[in-house]
């Protein structure tokens, strides 16, 4: 899964990003509707929701409070890559104030994100998901991203096959925020891995098979060719 | 607020520019996509020309002030003299200008690039120096720069010099992000630079697709530091990819012609490496550091005072960066660097190691004196003076939840390293957190320790590689760890020694 420059994305897209074309206003429409088309189809364009958020704050006054969520949740989705941090730094500190009489609900919005992607960030997921349960503004937040739950329990399962040979049944169905059959479909159909009693077994992977390496220097003479050819030089 | 701030007459808003000329959609850039790049580019050869390039670059400093003397003097006598305008463009302005000054200093700029972008034809001027042109586009952006945070310092304290206060806020669009961008992309444009840099890359003669423009040294120049500008001001408001990314025709090596003026090489490698740090690259942010610093030690016998002062704060700063870099990624360090950097940051370098809350101050006080001076991309509220947040603190919470995630990481690894297999709650014992906190914590660590690490295409690409010599994977509640062993250092071993022999 590529977040940063994916398949999906249009040419005319492409144009915009890479052009001049990106530091024009008239470009934010087509930018915008391409924000809704990720959210509708599961997939993300960081780089190009990084050129709608660099128009947002060179025009403030084209700022709309909702896109600039649905980046944001777009971005949660691509933990642990810093998508989220780097979409966060676009953002015009003034939008994010406290002080800001004009718009309340933003800041509010991108700090209650901002929590959700601290915690995806430091893997606690088992928190994560009583966050996302403990208040609706939550659900309003995700609700244009279509899949936005299931994009994130994908993302831990692969993140924990990087780490675990083995897990305990009841930690995994924490961090996947599911139990009862909803969990084993999901861990034995969607993740193809094997549950055994109260035990869920990883198949081997590169990630976390963990092996002894030695990091060894090989040596040549070549290597040493100008430390030779200097003396001979000197001395000559 | 206009909502298209566009630029006083004499350069036409970008906006303009991206409809009326649609050509202009930096193909260009994307033609040499994967060049084989040449890595052995270090040879003696080259360094001894670098050296003399150096030596000549510091009597020609000698030459410029007499130079400035005369033509202070002079300059009164023939105001219309354009060559006595293009040596003033590159002179500092005094910090304490007045505000007229500074408006001043933005017109003659916008007059001199309007001149230079907008003349019948190309100008025939040849530029005064041969780093004329990082000069002229350096001081460009510094005092865009110093512009900005003048201008938010002012809108923030609400009680003073409403006068000032209130010139601001009926010029909106003196030195505004636009005009700064428009001017280096216009200067990019017209050049043809990124063209030129393609074709170089191809191995090609860049007088190919230079065109009228392109061939003077005048629009080469301006067109080449024209890009390093970018770089800054991209960083400057806060993108850092976009920042990589307009070095994508930029080949970092000694070959550069950035290298060839110490200033522009030493701003090119620190804006480079913060923008990796930014990016959470910091075995990347790391190597690019330490390149610079390595050459700066190096050179440091043929710098003259006065240069060697302006550089020796961004040398500092450059060391705290490494300072935060490498305690989110430990690795080995170049001897001189470590040496220097134990010199100037052993106390806030070992807090740091050791992580903890107890180190989050020092990640604030190092990243506060080793950022940039960010600008804020709009002009600031001038009613409202709570609103206007500085932007250093932005960016600087969002980079500290960076850090408060990997806080741990360092006490974490250190335990590690001792075993080869651990149970988790007794290192949950050992650390005081519960086993469920552990457990995000060795998943955290895991996953720092995968880093995108540039080989040789352009700077934000890069392989997914294991940067730490320390893994492990879970059984349960059983911590297998490995660690990579490290076989003696040869190279090291034999060059010591052959220059034992030598002397």
């Amino acid at each position: 899964m590529d977040s940063e420059d994916p398949q999906e994305r249009p040419d005319g897209i492409n144009s915009i990003i890479n052009g001049l074309e990106r530091y024009n206003p008239e470009a934010v429409p087509n930018l915008e509707d391409y924000v809704r088309h990720q959210c509708e189809n599961r997939y993300t364009d960081s780089n190009a929701n990084r050129t709608l958020l660099k128009l947002y704050q060179l025009n403030p006054d084209r700022v709309k409070d909702e896109v600039i969520t649905n980046i944001l949740v777009k971005a949660l989705t691509c933990f642990p890559s810093p998508q989220f941090s780097l979409a966060l730094h676009l953002i015009p500190p003034s939008v994010l104030a406290p002080a800001n009489t004009r718009n309340e609900e933003l800041p509010e919005a991108v700090a209650k994100l901002r929590l959700l992607n601290d915690q995806l960030q430091g893997a606690q997921y088992a928190r994560f998901w009583a966050t996302l349960d403990s208040d609706d503004l939550y659900a309003d937040l995700i609700t244009d991203v279509d899949g936005f739950e299931e994009l994130v329990r994908a993302r831990i399962a692969t993140l924990v096959s990087h780490a675990y040979r083995e897990i305990d049944l009841p930690i995994l169905e924490q961090w996947l925020g599911m139990d009862g059959d909803a969990a084993h479909k999901f861990i034995t159909e969607k993740a193809g891995w094997t549950v055994d009693g109260g035990l869920v077994k990883i198949p081997k992977n590169p990630e976390n098979e963990a092996k002894k390496s030695e990091v060894r220097e090989d040596v040549n003479v070549e290597m040493f060719s100008r430390v030779i050819r200097r003396a001979w030089e000197e001395t000559a | 607020m206009e909502p298209s701030p566009s630029p006083p007459p004499p350069s036409p808003p970008l906006r303009q520019l991206c409809v009326s000329n649609q050509s202009f959609t930096m193909s260009g850039l994307r033609n040499g996509a994967a060049p084989v790049r040449t890595m052995e580019d270090d040879s003696d050869v080259e360094e001894e020309a670098l050296v003399a390039d150096y030596k000549e670059q510091v009597q020609y400093e000698d030459g410029m002030e007499d130079l400035e003397r005369v033509s202070s003097l002079t300059m009164a006598q023939q105001a219309d003299d354009i060559q006595s305008k293009l040596v003033a463009a590159a002179q500092p302005l005094d910090f304490s200008a007045p505000l007229e000054v500074k408006f001043q200093s933005y017109d003659s700029y916008c007059n001199l690039f309007h001149y230079i972008l907008n003349s019948d034809g190309p100008v025939d001027l040849e530029p005064p120096s041969h780093y004329w042109a990082w000069d002229v586009i350096d001081e460009f952006i510094y005092q865009f720069n110093s512009f900005s945070s003048y201008r938010l310092r002012l809108a923030r304290q609400a009680r003073d010099n409403e006068e000032e206060r209130q010139i601001l806020r009926d010029n909106p669009n003196t030195w505004g992000c636009y005009s700064v961008l428009n001017v280096l992309y216009s200067l990019i444009q017209r050049s043809q630079i990124s063209e030129q840099l393609a074709a170089m890359k191809r191995n090609e003669d860049p007088a190919a697709v230079a065109g009228e423009y392109g061939s003077k040294t005048l629009y080469r120049m301006l067109g080449y530091f024209s890009i390093i500008g970018l770089l800054r001001v991209h960083c400057l408001l806060g993108d850092f990819s976009l920042a990589l990314k307009t070095l994508d025709d930029i080949e970092l090596n000694k070959k550069a012609m950035f290298a060839r003026v110490m200033a522009a090489h030493f701003t090119t490698y620190y804006y480079v490496g913060f923008s990796y740090m930014m990016m959470h690259r910091y075995a990347d942010a790391i190597r690019m550091f330490s390149h610079i610093l390595v050459y700066v030690s190096r050179t440091k016998n043929f710098q003259k005072n006065a240069q060697y002062d302006s550089i020796t704060k961004k040398n500092d700063q450059m060391y705290a960066l490494i300072a935060i870099c490498v305690s989110f990624h430990p690795t080995r360090l170049d001897d001189t660097i470590h040496t220097a950097l134990r010199e100037k940051y052993g106390d806030q370098l070992l807090k740091l190691q050791r992580g903890g809350p107890e180190s989050l101050p020092i990640f604030e006080e190092l990243f506060r004196a080793a950022c940039p001076k960010f600008i804020s991309p709009v002009p600031p509220d001038f009613d409202n003076p709570e609103a206007n947040v500085d932007p250093i603190d932005h960016h600087l919470s969002i980079f500290m939840d960076e850090v408060k995630t990997n806080m741990w990481s360092p006490t974490v690894k250190s335990y590690l390293r001792l075993y080869t297999t651990m149970d988790l709650k007794k290192l949950a014992g050992f650390l005081e957190v519960q086993p469920e906190e552990l457990r995000s914590l060795l998943l955290v660590n895991k996953q720092r320790t995968k880093q995108l690490r540039w080989t040789d295409q352009a700077l934000l690409e890069g392989e997914w590689v294991n940067v730490s010599d320390l893994d492990y994977a879970l059984q349960g509640d059983l911590i297998h760890i490995s660690e990579a062993k490290v076989g003696r250092k040869l190279v090291d071993w034999y060059l010591r020694n052959l220059s034992r022999t030598y002397n």
